[in-house]
């Protein structure tokens, strides 16, 4: 697929900022039950019944998932919340 | 992940008008009070190694008593390693610093869940109210990772090795977790939340 050059360039423009490319990511492990964790992503991050499902499919099946994405800090209480629930969480650079 | 399939027949969870009440057998609630006791000790062992690793004076121990100190590196216990993870995978130097900001908090919190479970053992009926059906949810989150690291339940498909007597509290704490959660969503789909 082709990216319009204007695209190309916003994209480049959020990268730089040190504040917004940063993701959560919560990791597979074979303890934690499919329920316990779609209801933890439908309550805690409000996430459609759907969508919430979704993403724990995705954990289940790719080993992981991206559940979040905003500033440092932001993805830093998201992993500190989701250790609280017992699951298995890290923050990275996007893309990295 | 894992799955709560099992062949119990009775419910341990109930819904009264509108709020959830466990009905565990008397020896089942001792084991749950029990196992929820040591897991507060386990992690009450990890929050005093997290503050007397602060030196007395430093700015590190006036934020541990403030509740947000924490140790400088991963638990070596795997059970305490993997309820108190690295919030940074491959920054050993971001890792340590989040762990030195948050672990205290993280295990106070935890610490408290299970205190909690612990003493809404001690009512009849055991009434699960909103806070406290979290508090459940949480310490048997908790207790499973705990005992799977025991059991070594590493892999999806891992049956575990090791006591049987704990393979299968792990299996029924594993359905007090599903039948709860049912409940929990049960309560919520019927407009009693």
């Amino acid at each position: 697929m082709s990216i319009p050059t204007l695209e190309r360039e916003t994209d480049l423009d959020a990268a730089q900022q040190p504040d917004t490319p940063w993701v959560t990511i919560v990791w597979n492990d074979p303890v934690n039950l499919q329920t316990y964790v779609s209801y933890v992503f439908r309550t805690y991050f409000g996430h459609p019944r759907a969508e919430a499902e979704r993403l724990m499919l995705l954990v289940h099946n790719e080993g992981r998932a991206v559940v979040a994405s905003g500033g440092r800090e932001e993805m830093e209480r998201h992993v500190e919340a989701m250790h609280d629930f017992g699951l298995w969480a890290t923050l990275t650079r996007d893309g990295s | 992940m894992g799955n709560a399939d099992a062949g119990w027949l009775v419910r341990p969870f109930e819904i009264r008008g509108t709020v959830i009440v466990a009905t565990l057998h008397e020896v089942e609630s001792e084991m749950l009070c029990q196992l929820a006791g040591q897991l507060a000790e386990l992690l009450g062992d990890r929050a005093r190694t997290d503050r007397s690793d602060s030196p007395a004076g430093s700015a590190a121990a006036l934020l541990a008593q403030l509740g947000i100190g924490g140790s400088a590196s991963a638990p070596l216990d795997p059970a305490l390693a993997r309820l108190l993870p690295d919030a940074y995978r491959n920054d050993h130097t971001a890792a340590s610093e989040h762990r030195q900001l948050t672990e205290l908090g993280l295990v106070d919190r935890k610490i408290a869940n299970a205190e909690a479970v612990v003493a809404s053992l001690t009512n009849d009926p055991v009434e699960l109210t909103d806070a406290i059906a979290q508090s459940w949810l949480r310490t048997l989150t908790d207790l499973r990772l705990t005992l799977a690291a025991r059991l070594h339940i590493e892999d999806d498909g891992d049956e575990g090795t090791g006591d049987d007597a704990m393979l299968d509290v792990y299996d029924w704490l594993g359905y007090l977790q599903g039948t709860l959660l049912e409940t929990i969503e049960h309560r919520e789909v019927n407009g009693e939340l």
